[in-house]
């Protein structure tokens, strides 16, 4: 039974085509693997001398130098090394195919079995591989070699095969045990299908494509090991091979003679083929197993300001916090795009702006890709390496953020404004102690602090947090889930920072802890007076803790308010029906509803407004025209074209 | 209490695989073609008697095990033989004595033959390898930290090409290239230095090293820096580092403080694994350089049929790489704090 | 990265050239391309350790490069009349380098330790006559013989005296093979110094010997693995003279004006071959392990005379050599001076000739694929060629043969086989077509005239299966002959017959190839018929280029 979900091989094939023709080092690497699989095919069409006869071979015709006749000269037995070279391109990739065929049979097989089967089969497969890598592999070939008796190609290719397969086997396998647990393949288990047929309908397929890249990697030290074994005279001397006409070459005083094209050429058939098959087989895996290839060192796209489209602020702020209090960052028109090649640019944050006060606490609202984090990357300027602020200003005190070095820049991380990340796990450093990750960001904003100083604050940080003072000698791995956020935050404190973003700083803890933290957080907060951008889509921590809220949609400014405000007049759709998904306590009764839908992705944005595919007021003007962040009302902005005809 | 059953399950899982291929050693040699005895000569002066005579001094006149006379080619014999009296045993029990036999070829002890050579190879292979790590790393750091750039496809396409070149090929490029500028392109020492004080012998076997060393360092970077740059480019996309850099270090102390030591992790492990490789090209660099070593040793013990050294050097190797990857698995666990406590 | 390895190089070359000051003077460097297997000359097979045998001790008779013996340790000898016994006089105050005096006790401990060691793979082989030896004073020797020899001087050349005051002690069972003589303690013309296996040998001059003292203070022996790199350390002045050389690179090297090439017969001559399976199923030493799948038409003399005629032996020798050799006739090579029956004449290379010869003797190609086949058509003439996998030249070889032969109508299927594998396969178990090989000869044709002989077969030295009664017995009457020219005359009857016989084809007798620093030293014997620069008599004479 075919599977339904699987495309036709053609299509996938096509596919993989479009991806892989963008990888320009795999693709010159296919180039050179087809120029020299098309030299060995038409190897009679192409050389120009036969290589089998000597018989009018003279001793001044022995290592010439290369001329019109031989353009690159001859060899030791008087022969054409051009038309050597050619024939040995067939000879070389035959036992490179041949010997890496071999291999990987075997390679594979035992990699399916021991990962499919477990148990003792695996232990004794695995066991046996690993005495494999042990024993060292070449001098092994040179003995094999002599055991043969003949040094023919067909004995070559098997020693080179029969020996080759163990890395091919231990990849298989953990792939093989990958793919078991998905839950296709159990599903089938559990219908009873035989194990012949899961093997082959769904272990095979999802095994082909790191073999494939494998099996690149096996042709390549195949030919390269022909090569050495001719070399060192274990070969087959009547198969001139490259290897063979070095091992010629060598061995009858080529280097002595000068004749270096008799050294060069074919040394340079076996780079050839080994390069292109590398880049081929690098190609091939960065298209099968894509990474991103970004990190967080790549050099930042600069910062460029388009036409401002925004419209003018209107500083909104809960009444929670006096107006009076100075505003301490301000976001004005900020908009931030994913720019990658070939693809159209994901405008990810479009033309929001807020303002937040000394003391105030702003809820960052929204569903998950609504450019929630990159709004707050983009602040400290901490967006990938794709990522690119295309126009708006950060203002933190009297400095325009966007504007500053990256040197002045890393001044006002942490000490200025610091992050709390989700997911404390991965936002530690598992080989340093935690005690350890905290002293670094205050030495490295306060040189002074060293010494007992340094231990007594961190001490103090850990305290404030509730984590007695021995754990900061712990790595993150010992720490429980709730007590790593609760770390995360110390650091975030360490150097009194004016700002904290607190980024979905629950989301992975359970809900007990969840508890704990937020009023850890709002106790901190009280206690020492932080601003806090708290981002979350959790409604009910927004209700109780925050002051004013944003909610984004697709990127963009939905709503703006303070928390009353929002909560108790909500205008538009969006924020009207994540409320109605929310439990409200007062109305118990009320049934949840979600939202049905998702959000746009966000470098397929629609025509018009980036809700209407959702919202349940959609109307025509809706589809064509993106509505504008207008003020509805005291400290109070929306951007929807229904409150614009309300106006 | 954990970390003590690991460790202990390592020693032993080393120790079967000793034992295994000390099993594997010996029936290997003896079913390769030809007479020992006869060391590869052919030559009427060498007499029946004589070689009836040598095969009794290596006791190659016992049945090899209970039932067979010999392996190559097979010969079924008796029995009902003593099994202390067979090869076999013999062998075992010579190995239990720390003797590895006597060398067919030079009528010396194998041990012997095998640790003047071996401390030749070290040094090769520990200063190829050497800075075949410091070069790859450092390229490797670049190509990640450039990812993607012109410095990234610059170092991979160079450490590509590095790797794509036969080992052999490279040495007698070097070579020759070495040759015509005056380096020493042959041994490891100019003979008759003994006398020489130590820093003149020292300056003479570094002179001696540079081709070899060059040569391995150059095929073997290749690798190093692959591991390298994609290790560091998935430590460089971790959250932590992005922590790193959100409190402020910059791209100095994030690569020396955060990357670094977290990206070398899986580079203990092949550095361990690849020792039985780097043998390859210790057997091709030593016979193109001359270099007195294990891998020349192994390559003309073949040639002439010198099972004992053979044995012994294969022996040797294995126990090198599994102690090294016990090493590797002990530095490791000291590295990375999450082992510890698995 | 640059910078440091640059600064790398800087310290290695300063520290080398301090280094290098110390030598110099007197100091001779040769390369070559092995090392000796042990100092030990009762253990010793590789020639390597026969070469430094030849500096460090002193025998009874030297060789000289022109294949004639003269007295060494002995002053004189007396040969009684039946031929049975030789009374040696010994010289008197020859010293051994750790200055005790060589006496005739020492020379018949040595004699009679060397018969007593059947484990000794080849010194052994030549007591064979001796019945006993005997110090009957101080400096006299007395050599009993079982048997009259006429080649006493080839017996005894290869027997280095050892001094009995060290060997004593390891003169028994298997502490004779097994000790490692480091110290290497001779009478020779040099003294051993130090020795590294696989790296080098270096020896000091003896200036005190009795006969040759060389003028040089030191001689090294380097080893490299490959003649390439030879070459090349000869050309960047690493070695002052190399013991070997591809013939390719002498055209290249002949115009450095600080090197010359020596060429000529080698000072131990060898012999390359082309091996006829001749051994009928009927005839096979199945005791001895025969197997005898010989294709049957090289049973047939025409077959092989017709292959002779198809072989044009100075195309392999330009081919393979590059000239460097001399077109073979029998096993005995002319590097073996007054032995060689140079009157013989060689079969011409005449491919009309080869197929007359075969379609005269039956061999018709009856199927029309272009190989002949057997008279009754059983088979075609597709012979198996098989050669050792660790030469290099002979796939050369074999590809110019098979095109040659291919010419007449004869097939040959080329694969190369591991040496042991080969040798198995050969002889006794003859289970084998063609093979190219070839022997190393001793000064004395004996031991090569032995490989024809029927006794030869089940010891497998007879590759051939050849066996002549004819033969047989010219060979044990030239062991016994006195008569010098009697004994030259009878061998080279031996020759012919094998020749017209065409047991083998000989394709050539591969020439020494040698080359020397002019601006080191100076005095290298080079005008002698047989080239051996690290010979004895040439580091001896010797001397630094002023």
């Amino acid at each position: 039974m075919p599977d339904p979900t699987s495309p036709s091989p053609t299509s996938r094939f096509m596919d993989f085509w479009r991806v892989f023709r963008r990888n320009r080092m795999g693709l010159a690497g296919l180039v050179m693997l087809v120029v020299i699989v098309f030299v060995a095919v038409f190897a009679d069409a192409i050389a120009p001398y036969d290589v089998q006869s000597s018989i009018d071979v003279t001793t001044s015709d022995i290592y010439n130098p290369p001329s019109a006749q031989h353009w690159l000269g001859t060899d030791d037995a008087g022969k054409d090394v051009f038309s050597n070279f050619i024939f040995g391109a067939r000879v070389s990739l035959t036992v490179g195919f041949f010997a890496a065929f071999i291999s990987i049979f075997i390679g594979g097989v035992i990699g399916i079995v021991a990962g499919f089967f477990g148990g003792r089969i695996e232990n004794i497969f695995m066991r046996f591989t690993d005495i494999m890598l042990v024993i060292p592999d070449l001098p092994l070939m040179i003995v094999i070699m002599a055991l043969t008796k003949k040094p023919s190609l067909i004995n070559v290719i098997f020693v080179i095969g029969l020996l080759g397969w163990t890395t091919t086997a231990r990849i298989v396998r953990s792939q093989t045990l990958a793919v078991k647990s998905r839950k296709f393949v159990l599903r089938a288990r559990a219908i009873g299908a035989g194990k012949g047929h899961i093997i082959r309908r769904h272990i095979l397929p999802l095994v082909m494509p790191i073999l494939v890249v494998n099996a690149v990697l096996v042709v390549s030290l195949a030919i390269l090991n022909e090569s050495t074994l001719s070399f060192l005279g274990l070969g087959d001397p009547t198969a001139l091979s490259w290897g063979q006409m070095l091992n010629y070459a060598f061995g009858r005083g080529a280097m002595s003679t000068g004749a270096w094209w008799a050294l060069v050429t074919p040394g340079f058939g076996i780079v050839w083929v080994v390069l292109g098959l590398t880049l081929f087989g690098h190609g091939l895996e960065q298209v099968l197993n894509p990474r991103l290839e970004t990190h967080h060192l790549m050099r930042p796209l600069p910062i460029v300001k388009n036409d401002a489209t925004g419209q003018p602020l209107l500083h909104s702020t809960g009444e929670r916090v006096a107006l009076l209090k100075p505003i301490l960052l301000r976001a004005d028109s900020l908009s931030i795009s994913y720019i990658n090649d070939g693809t159209r640019p994901a405008r990810a944050v479009e033309n929001v702006s807020f303002t937040l006060r000394e003391g105030e606490l702003l809820g960052l609202v929204g569903e998950s890709g609504c450019g929630k984090t990159t709004l707050m990357l983009g602040l400290l300027r901490l967006l990938p390496a794709a990522g690119q602020i295309v126009n708006g200003e950060v203002w933190f005190g009297d400095k325009e953020l966007t504007a500053l070095t990256e040197e002045e820049m890393e001044d006002v991380r942490w000490k200025g404004i610091s992050i709390i990340f989700q997911g404390a796990m991965n936002a530690l450093n598992p080989v340093r102690t935690v005690g350890d990750q905290i002293a670094e960001a205050i030495v490295k904003h306060d040189a002074t602090m060293k010494g007992d100083a340094l231990t007594a604050r961190v001490i103090e940080l850990l305290d404030l947090v509730g984590i007695a003072a021995d754990h900061k000698e712990h790595y993150p791995h010992q720490y429980s889930g709730g007590m790593r956020q609760r770390a995360m935050i110390a650091m975030a404190l360490a150097c009194n920072p004016k700002v904290v973003i607190a980024d979905e700083p629950t989301t992975a803890l359970d809900v007990m802890i969840q508890a704990q933290v937020l009023e850890l957080l709002d106790s901190l907060r009280k206690k020492l007076g932080l601003s806090i951008i708290f981002v979350t889509h959790d409604l009910g921590v927004v209700a109780e803790m925050c002051d004013s809220v944003l909610v984004m949609y697709g990127g963009v400014t939905a709503e703006y308010s303070d928390v009353d405000t929002i909560y108790n007049n909500p205008r538009h759709p969006y924020t009207q029906e994540l409320l109605k998904a929310f439990p409200d306590l007062s109305h118990p009764e009320k049934r949840l509803t979600s939202i049905p839908g998702y959000p746009p992705k966000l470098d397929e944005l629609p025509a018009g407004c980036r809700f209407a595919p959702r919202c349940p007021l959609v109307f025509e003007r809706c589809r064509v025209e993106e509505p504008k962040v207008i003020s509805v009302g005291e400290r109070h902005m929306a951007s929807c074209h229904l409150l614009e005809e309300d106006e | 209490m954990k970390r003590w059953r690991y460790l202990l399950g390592k020693i032993g899982w080393a120790f079967f695989t000793i034992l295994f291929v000390l099993v594997l050693n010996f029936f290997l040699f003896r079913v390769l073609p030809g007479d020992p005895a006869r060391a590869g000569v052919h030559d009427p002066r060498l007499k029946k008697e004589a070689v009836e005579a040598i095969r009794v001094r290596y006791g190659l006149d016992k049945p090899v095990i209970n039932c067979f006379e010999s392996l190559n080619p097979i010969k079924v014999g008796s029995c009902g033989v003593n099994p202390l009296e067979t090869q076999f045993f013999i062998y075992i029990g010579n190995l239990l004595k720390g003797e590895l036999g006597i060398s067919y070829h030079s009528n010396r002890p194998v041990a012997d033959v095998l640790l003047e050579r071996l401390w030749n190879t070290v040094i090769l292979i520990g200063a190829g390898q050497i800075l075949a790590v410091i070069v790859g790393v450092i390229f490797g750091v670049f190509a990640a930290w450039k990812a993607r750039t012109n410095v990234d496809y610059g170092a991979l396409i160079i450490s590509l090409i590095a790797w794509s070149l036969p080992t052999f090929w490279l040495g007698i490029i070097l070579l020759f290239w070495g040759s015509n500028n005056g380096l020493p392109i042959g041994g490891m020492q100019t003979p008759g230095m003994s006398s020489q004080p130590f820093f003149v012998r020292f300056g003479d076997v570094l002179s001696h090293m540079l081709l070899p060393t060059l040569t391995y360092t150059i095929v073997y970077m290749g690798e190093y820096m692959l591991i390298m740059r994609s290790s560091l480019l998935d430590v460089l996309s971790e959250d932590y580092i992005l922590t790193a850099k959100a409190k402020g270090l910059n791209t100095f102390q994030i690569l020396k403080d955060h990357a670094l030591k977290n990206a070398m992790l899986p580079l203990v492990t092949v550095i361990a694994i690849n020792l039985g490789f780097t043998m390859a090209g210790a057997v091709q660099i030593e016979s193109v350089f001359s270099w007195p070593g294990l891998g020349g040793a192994i390559y003309e013990a073949v040639n002439r049929r010198d099972f004992p050294v053979l044995q012994g050097a294969f022996l040797l190797i294995a126990v090198g790489v599994i102690v090294a990857n016990l090493l590797a698995d002990l530095t490791y666990s000291y590295l990375d704090p999450r082992v510890q406590t698995e | 990265m640059r910078k440091i390895f640059a600064l790398v190089m800087i310290l290695a070359f300063a520290l080398a050239a301090c280094g290098q000051a110390g030598g110099g003077g007197g100091t001779v460097r040769i390369g070559w391309g092995g090392s000796p297997d042990t100092l030990n000359p009762g253990a010793a097979i590789l020639t390597e350790a026969y070469t430094i045998f030849e500096l460090v001790y002193d025998s009874m008779y030297e060789l000289n490069l022109d294949g004639s013996y003269t007295l060494s340790l002995a002053e004189t000898v007396n040969r009684s009349s039946d031929g049975l016994t030789y009374t040696y006089k010994l010289r008197e105050g020859v010293k051994f380098h750790d200055g005790k005096t060589l006496t005739a006790a020492d020379v018949a401990f040595t004699y009679n330790f060397y018969k007593a060691h059947e484990d000794f793979p080849y010194l052994n082989a030549y007591t064979g006559y001796l019945e006993s030896v005997e110090a009957t004073d101080d400096y006299t020797v007395v050599v009993t013989l079982n048997e009259a020899i006429p080649n006493i001087e080839s017996q005894l050349v290869f027997m280095y005296v050892l001094p009995e005051h060290i060997w004593a002690q390891h003169a028994e069972g298997a502490a004779a093979t097994e000790f490692e003589n480091v110290e290497m303690i001779g009478s020779g013309p040099f003294k051993m110094t130090e020795y590294k296996p696989n790296e080098f040998v270096h020896l000091t001059a003896n200036k005190d010997h009795f006969a040759r003292p060389p003028k040089v203070a030191e001689v090294f022996f380097q080893t490299y693995e490959s003649q390439d790199v030879l070459v090349q350390a000869l050309k960047s002045g690493d070695v002052d003279m190399i013991t070997e050389m591809p013939a390719t690179a002498v055209e290249a090297l002949k115009s450095d004006p600080n090197i010359k090439v020596v060429t000529g017969a080698p000072f131990a001559p060898g012999v390359s071959d082309i091996i006829f399976n001749q051994v009928s199923p009927e005839n096979c030493p199945t005791d001895a392990g025969g197997i005898c799948t010989g294709h049957p038409a090289l049973r047939d003399r025409n077959v092989r005379l017709a292959l002779a005629h198809a072989t044009n032996k100075q195309k392999l020798i330009d081919v393979v050599l590059l000239g460097y050799g001399t077109p073979g006739l029998t096993l005995i090579p002319d590097g073996l001076g007054m032995w060689f029956n140079s009157t013989i004449k060689d079969y011409s290379y005449d491919v009309a000739e080869a197929n007359k010869i075969l379609d005269e003797a039956g061999y018709k190609d009856a199927d029309g694929d272009g190989i002949r086949d057997m008279p009754d058509g059983s088979r075609p003439l597709t012979f198996r060629m098989q050669w050792p996998s660790d030469s290099i030249d002979a796939p050369r070889q074999a590809e110019l043969l098979a095109e040659m032969w291919m010419e007449v109508g004869v097939k040959a299927e080329l694969a190369a086989m591991d040496p042991d594998a080969l040798t198995a396969a050969c002889c006794p178990a003859f289970d084998f077509d063609i093979i190219l090989w070839g022997w190393g000869s001793d000064p004395d044709p004996n031991l090569l005239l032995g490989v024809h002989t029927t006794a030869e077969i089940p010891n497998g030295y007879n590759e051939t299966g050849y066996s002549n009664p004819e033969y047989d017995a010219l060979y044990d009457q030239q062991a016994t002959e006195l008569d010098l020219q009697k004994r030259i005359a009878l061998v080279h009857q031996m020759q012919q017959i094998v020749f017209d016989d065409v047991v083998y084809i000989i394709p050539y007798y591969e020439q020494a190839i040698q080359a020397y620093r002019v601006d080191r030293f100076t005095g290298w014997l080079t005008d002698y018929p047989k080239v051996e620069l690290s010979d004895v008599s040439s580091l001896v004479v010797i001397e630094a280029v002023k």
